[in-house]
């Protein structure tokens, strides 16, 4: 049975900037990259874990009005951010997790993704920092 | 290379004042917290910088310990 449906009201931040009525969707995925430590006499290959390189991929509306989307992301390409989310817009807590993370990296911005007769959407991902959860 | 911030070359302390309210409330003291990107916040128009005048020292008074034996 589904039990997280996300109808209207995730909670989105990029550098402490609410964009959740501009996002249309979020991926936040937890990396630990895998360093593999097989040795002789083993039969099956086995891993340990390596750095952490967690992601948040956002689709956001292009907006260039005053606050929105671009206004927001403008000056952090190339630069480390904080983003947060959480399932919704209520308090914090056990069934309303926040997820941070904290000094991750905007690689590349798409300025414009332009086609006839639809909305102007951007994907963006937030690389690397380190990733962090409260309850409280 | 030298580098001396704003309150150690003993002018002004920066704040800021929330700009828009995709951030908070209009007009309230913005503290960053760490990571934030406050260059970025301020490019974007979401807060504005405000200098707060330090308390001017009080002014050296050149006393005389020469004292004529």
């Amino acid at each position: 049975m589904a039990t997280s449906t996300y109808l209207s009201n995730p909670l989105v931040t990029v550098n402490a900037v609410d964009l959740t009525d501009q996002c249309s969707s979020a991926n936040l995925t937890r990396v630990i990259e895998a360093l593999e430590s097989t040795s002789f006499g083993l039969t099956a290959r086995v891993y340990v874990g390596g750095l952490e390189n967690s992601t948040l991929t956002l689709t956001m509306y292009n907006s260039f009005a005053a606050s929105e989307t671009y206004a927001t992301l403008k000056a952090l390409v190339g630069t480390q951010t904080n983003v947060t989310i959480k399932p919704t817009s209520a308090a914090t807590s056990a069934t309303n997790p926040i997820s941070t993370l904290t000094g991750c990296y905007l690689e590349t911005l798409p300025i414009v993704n332009a086609a006839l007769g639809a909305l102007d959407t951007i994907d963006i991902t937030f690389t690397g920092g380190v990733y962090s959860v409260a309850v409280a | 290379m030298l580098r001396l911030n704003s309150e150690s070359a003993g002018t002004n302390r920066m704040t800021y004042t929330i700009a828009s309210s995709k951030l908070g409330v209009i007009g309230e003291p913005f503290i960053p917290a760490d990571g934030i990107n406050v260059a970025a916040l301020l490019e974007g128009g979401f807060i504005v910088e405000q200098s707060t005048p330090k308390a001017k020292k009080p002014a050296k008074t050149s006393t005389d310990t020469n004292e004529e034996i």
